[in-house]
C-alpha cells in the first residue's frame, strides 16, 4: 500500500499515530533499527543494544537466570489470582482453597500453576547459580552480583516456604512445625527466630498472618527490588560470554 | 593502580572499549558493521534485539507450554483440613529443607542445625572473596569445582533421600521404591 492511500484513510493514519507514539521504531530490518528499537523501549533497554555472540549461546546460559525471572513473574500473576479467593485465617484457609479448586473458574489450573511454579523455580534458581560458579562467573568485577544473587535464592526457598503453610491443610501445617523446628537449635537466637516467626509457639493464626504478608507482599517485594539490581549489574558489569 | 583501573572502567562504559579491552569503534550512528575490533572469533557480537530477545521468548514460551501441561495434568496437593492433634508420620519439611532434616537425624543439633548450614550460608557469600583465583578455566580451577561439586552431589543426594527413602519416624525406608512386602510387592 502506497502512503498516499495512508493519508487518504483517517483511520488508518490515526491507528498509525497510535501506534507509532507507542512503539517509536519499527521492526528490527537493520541493525541501526534493531538498535534505536531497544534503546527507546522500556522493556527492551535493561538489555545492552549488542551483545557477545557467545553470552547469549543456549548452551552457556542454559536460560536458567532468564527461565527464573520468567518464572517469578508467572508466580506473580497467578498468585494475584489465587488471592482474589484466598482468606488467610485458620477457620476459613482450607475452604476457600477448595472453592478455587471447585468453584472459581480455571482456579484449579491456577492453583495447580501456582504450586509447580514455585517448585520448578527453587529448582532454576539453584541450577543458575551451579552454572554461575561452574563457568567462575563471580569472579570481579561481578563478586557483589553473586552476593545479590545469594540473597535471592534465600528469598526464593523462603516465598516458597511461607506459600506452603497457606492451604492449612495436614501437609502444610506440618511441614511448617517441621520446618521451623529444624531452625530452633542455635543458641538463644534458634528459639527466638522461631518465636518470632510464628509469632508464638506453635503454628497458628499468628504465624498464618505472617507468612501470608510475607508471602504476598514483603518477599516479592523485595525479591522484585533485587532482582532489578541483579539485572542492572549483569549489563554494567558486562555478561562474562565465554571461557 | 585505582586510577587507572577506573579510567578503564570509564573507557569501558563509554563504549570506547570492550570488557577484554579491546578497542571499539565508537560514532553516533550504529551501522550494521560490527562494532567490535575483534581478535577472536568467541568476541563478537549481535544486537539484542531480535538474537536475544528472540531466545527470552522462546524459552518463555517453552516453559509456559510445559507449566501448562503440567498444571492440566497434576494437582496440587491437598491433604486434610490441618490439625494438630494428628501428627503425621512421618512428618517432613518441604522438600528443599529436607537435606536439612537429613542433617539432624545423623548429626547433634547443633551441628545440624546451626554450624553446618551456617558455614554453608556464610561460604556460599564468601565464594567471590575466598576464591582468589583469578582463571575462569575449568583446568585452573579443580579444587573450586571439586568442592562445589562435593556439595551439589550431597544437596542433591539429600533431598533425594529425604524425599524417597526415609519413612515412619525418619528412619531408612525401601518400600517407597521397592513396594511394601506385605501389601503392593512390586519385587
Ligand atoms: C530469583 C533468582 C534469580 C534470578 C531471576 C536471576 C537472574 C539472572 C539473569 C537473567 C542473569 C543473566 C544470565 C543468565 O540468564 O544466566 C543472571 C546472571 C547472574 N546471576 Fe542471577 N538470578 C537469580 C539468582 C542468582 C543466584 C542464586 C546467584 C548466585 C548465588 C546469581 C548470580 C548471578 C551472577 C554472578 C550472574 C552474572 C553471570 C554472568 O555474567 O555470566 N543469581 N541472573
Amino acid at each position: 500500500m502506497s502512503s498516499g492511500s495512508y493519508e487518504q484513510n483517517p483511520i488508518k493514519a490515526f491507528a498509525s499515530e497510535v501506534w507509532g507514539s507507542v512503539f517509536r521504531h519499527g521492526l528490527p530490518t537493520t541493525d541501526k533499527v534493531a538498535a534505536r528499537t531497544a534503546l527507546t523501549n522500556f522493556f527492551l533497554h535493561i538489555h545492552p543494544v549488542r551483545v557477545k555472540k557467545s553470552a547469549i549461546r543456549v548452551s552457556y546460559t542454559l536460560c536458567l537466570g532468564g527461565l527464573s525471572f520468567f518464572l517469578f513473574i508467572a508466580l506473580t500473576i497467578s498468585g494475584l489470582f489465587l488471592m482474589f479467593y484466598y482468606i488467610p485465617s485458620v477457620g476459613q484457609a482450607y475452604q476457600s482453597i477448595k472453592d478455587i479448586q471447585y468453584v472459581a473458574t480455571f482456579g484449579l489450573v491456577m492453583r495447580n500453576i501456582h504450586r509447580w511454579a514455585a517448585h520448578a523455580m527453587v529448582i532454576t534458581v539453584w541450577l543458575h547459580m551451579a552454572r554461575v560458579f561452574y563457568q567462575g562467573a563471580y569472579k570481579p568485577p561481578r563478586q557483589f552480583n553473586w552476593v545479590i544473587g545469594t540473597a535471592l535464592l534465600l528469598i526464593t526457598l523462603l516465598l516458597s516456604f511461607t506459600g506452603y503453610l497457606l492451604p492449612w491443610d495436614q501437609l502444610a501445617v506440618w511441614a511448617i512445625t517441621v520446618g521451623t523446628n529444624l531452625g530452633k537449635y542455635g543458641p538463644i537466637v534458634g528459639p527466638v527466630s522461631r518465636y518470632i516467626m510464628l509469632g508464638g509457639r506453635n503454628v497458628g493464626q499468628a504465624a498464618l498472618t505472617r507468612f501470608y504478608v510475607l508471602h504476598v507482599i514483603a518477599l516479592p517485594l523485595l525479591g522484585f527490588v533485587l532482582m532489578v539490581i541483579h539485572f542492572w549489574r549483569v549489563r554494567k558489569d558486562g555478561f562474562t560470554g565465554g571461557l | 593502580m585505582a586510577q587507572e583501573a577506573s579510567s578503564v572502567r570509564n573507557a569501558r562504559r563509554a563504549g570506547m572499549i570492550t570488557t577484554r579491552g579491546h578497542a571499539v569503534r565508537t560514532g553516533p550512528e550504529l551501522s550494521s558493521a560490527p562494532l567490535v575490533v575483534r581478535s577472536r572469533e568467541e568476541e563478537e557480537t549481535v544486537v539484542t534485539f531480535p538474537h536475544l530477545v528472540w531466545k527470552e521468548f522462546l524459552s518463555g514460551l517453552a516453559m509456559m507450554v510445559f507449566l501448562l501441561a503440567v498444571s492440566v495434568q497434576v494437582n496440587a496437593p491437598l491433604l486434610q483440613p490441618a490439625n494438630t492433634a494428628v501428627t503425621p508420620n512421618p512428618a517432613k519439611a518441604p522438600w528443599y529443607f529436607l537435606g536439612l532434616q537429613e542433617l539432624l537425624e545423623r548429626f547433634p543439633p547443633v551441628m545440624a542445625g546451626v554450624i553446618f548450614p551456617g558455614m554453608v550460608l556464610v561460604g556460599m557469600v564468601l565464594v567471590p572473596y575466598l576464591d582468589r583465583n583469578p582463571s575462569r578455566r575449568p583446568e585452573d580451577r579443580k579444587l573450586a569445582i571439586g568442592l562445589f561439586t562435593i556439595y551439589v552431589t550431597m544437596a542433591v543426594a539429600f533431598v533425594i533421600i529425604g524425599t524417597v527413602f526415609r519413612g515412619p519416624n525418619f528412619s531408612w525406608y525401601w518400600g517407597q521404591v521397592l513396594g511394601h512386602p506385605g501389601l503392593n510387592s512390586k519385587v
